[in-house]
């Protein structure tokens, strides 16, 4: 039987009504139109869902609603600022990280949590950060490039 | 832990296009506004191989505008004429061409009407930056969107159809003898292993790859290219293993089948070679899949070069390694130390 739940979300909250067993992902996308996250494998497989969980980057195919209430979610609709990418996303861009386009926004998050918590990180922390979102097209190479970049870029701008 | 470090090269040739007589052919509108914002209509399909950006730059470079003057409506079957698919590393070498010859017509027929409009013979003009020009000059005389203006105004459209047939002849039936490619892509890769004699547990920790793109269009892109498609042969040379019993998949989920993650592709070092290839745009040729062919012997030879046993089976998976070495040890012919 379909419940109502308020959802914390990109700084605001929005009420919707779902099954207890439904993903924060399908929530996400159907109801709340945020489709941004893509449903890739819907197993915690692809990473192509990944969402921030009280700041913890979460594949949200593996959340239930209920677990997802009095939680902060942040989701790649929320990374630009007044039209402006965030320095991750540029950067995926310059950088030539972005191919076929469909790993990216769960990319985009893992790597943006890392930074959140490791503003300097090393090639092997990118990597690790990003092991568990699977891209086809790139070989990664140029992703990780893109991190280490916005890293540098959101470091000059810190000091 | 005992482990052994070797290294491997790889080469190989490939067909681009389709080859052995098979229709290959690319198409592509062009059309120009009055404020010189241009439109391709290209039938390739854009799946992250970046065939959207090559016709971009092929159009703009071949009408002399700037890349942000074109916009490109792709793989719409609704309002563009048909590219054949994006495979066999053909999309730029044929699409390429079938965009650049509908460049080069507009670009006649802008010239056409600027010479009419400055009163100047059409050769002493050139296209440049998107502004009509004197030949060897940069100096602007009339905008492209003003000449494109003249041709409504007369009736015409500033539009062009560009085509191209890179079918070709199949081979003897007899004798297989033949060109059956319109061209050719050549890359060579130097891979260095470790493995793991206890377990059998290969790790790929470096690839070199030189790749024949013919001229890179977009080197980015280019790079883009080789770095997947070295990461899909190494998924192919140590994961990726489609298990079916029964008819049955039991590797039907990315759980069981293994795809490459970050910490499991290496730096991969890019050097373009660039020979260009009179029948592609700008010299430019396929590289997509060429890039994926020689990254499992590159490894395998690398195994041998580490441990002195040939593998014959992919993936080379840990327990094949293994027992491999099992067996050699048994004969004698291989040794811990």
């Amino acid at each position: 039987m379909k419940q109502r739940y308020a959802l914390r979300v990109n700084g605001g909250t929005r009420e919707t009504e779902a099954e207890p067993h439904e993903s924060l992902l399908d929530v996400l996308r159907e109801n709340l139109r945020l489709t941004g996250s893509k449903k890739g494998c819907n197993e915690a497989e692809c990473g192509s869902c990944t969402v921030l969980l009280d700041g913890r980057p979460v594949v949200s195919c593996l959340v239930l609603v209920p677990d997802a209430v009095d939680r902060e979610i942040v989701t790649i609709e929320a990374l630009a600022e007044d039209g402006e990418p965030h320095p991750v996303q540029r950067q995926m861009v310059e950088q030539g990280g972005v191919q076929c386009g469909y790993c990216t926004p769960g990319m985009i998050m893992s790597a943006y949590a890392l930074l959140q918590e490791n503003p300097d990180p090393t090639d092997e922390e990118i990597r690790f950060a990003i092991s568990g979102n699977i891209c086809r097209c790139t070989g990664y190479g140029k992703i990780v490039k893109a991190v280490r970049a916005a890293a540098e870029e959101m470091g000059n701008e810190g000091t | 832990m005992a482990i052994r470090k070797g290294l491997g090269i790889g080469s190989m040739y490939y067909g681009i296009g389709y080859g052995f007589s098979r229709a290959d052919i690319g198409s592509a509108e062009i059309e120009m506004a009055e404020d010189g914002t241009t439109t391709v209509y290209s039938g390739a399909c854009d799946m992250g191989q970046g065939v959207m950006t090559v016709v971009t730059q092929v159009a703009a470079e071949e009408l002399g505008i700037e890349p942000e003057q074109i916009r490109v409506v792709a793989a719409d079957t609704g309002s563009t004429p048909d590219a054949g698919p994006t495979s066999g590393s053909r999309a730029t070498f044929v699409q390429g061409v079938a965009v650049q010859n509908a460049a080069r017509e507009l670009r006649e027929e802008i010239l056409d009407m600027a010479s009419r409009m400055l009163e100047c013979p059409r050769e002493n003009l050139d296209v440049h930056r998107g502004e009509v020009c004197e030949v060897g000059t940069d100096r602007p005389m009339v905008s492209v969107g003003k000449v494109a203006h003249q041709l409504h105004f007369h009736g015409r459209r500033a539009a062009a159809w560009g085509w191209h047939d890179n079918t070709t002849q199949d081979v003897d039936p007899e004798t297989s003898q033949g060109d059956a490619y319109a061209t050719y892509g050549w890359a060579t890769q130097l891979a260095e292993v470790e493995v793991d004699t206890e377990t059998g547990r290969v790790r790929l920790t470096k690839l070199v790859s030189a790749t024949d793109a013919g001229k890179a269009i977009n080197p980015v892109a280019v790079e883009g290219q080789i770095e997947g498609g070295a990461a899909m042969g190494l998924g192919y040379g140590l994961y990726e293993q489609h298990i079916l019993e029964n008819g049955v998949p039991r590797t039907a989920s990315l759980a069981f089948y293994l795809v490459p993650t970050a910490m499991d592709v290496p730096d991969i070092e890019c050097e373009i070679v660039e020979v260009p290839d009179p029948r592609g745009p700008f010299g430019a040729k396929g590289v997509a899949e060429p890039a994926t062919i020689p990254t499992t012997p590159a490894i395998l030879n690398a195994i041998y070069d580490a441990i002195g046993i040939r593998i014959t089976e992919t993936p080379i998976t840990p327990e094949r390694v293994f027992f491999a070495i099992q067996e050699a040890k048994s004969r004698g012919e291989f040794s811990d130390d």
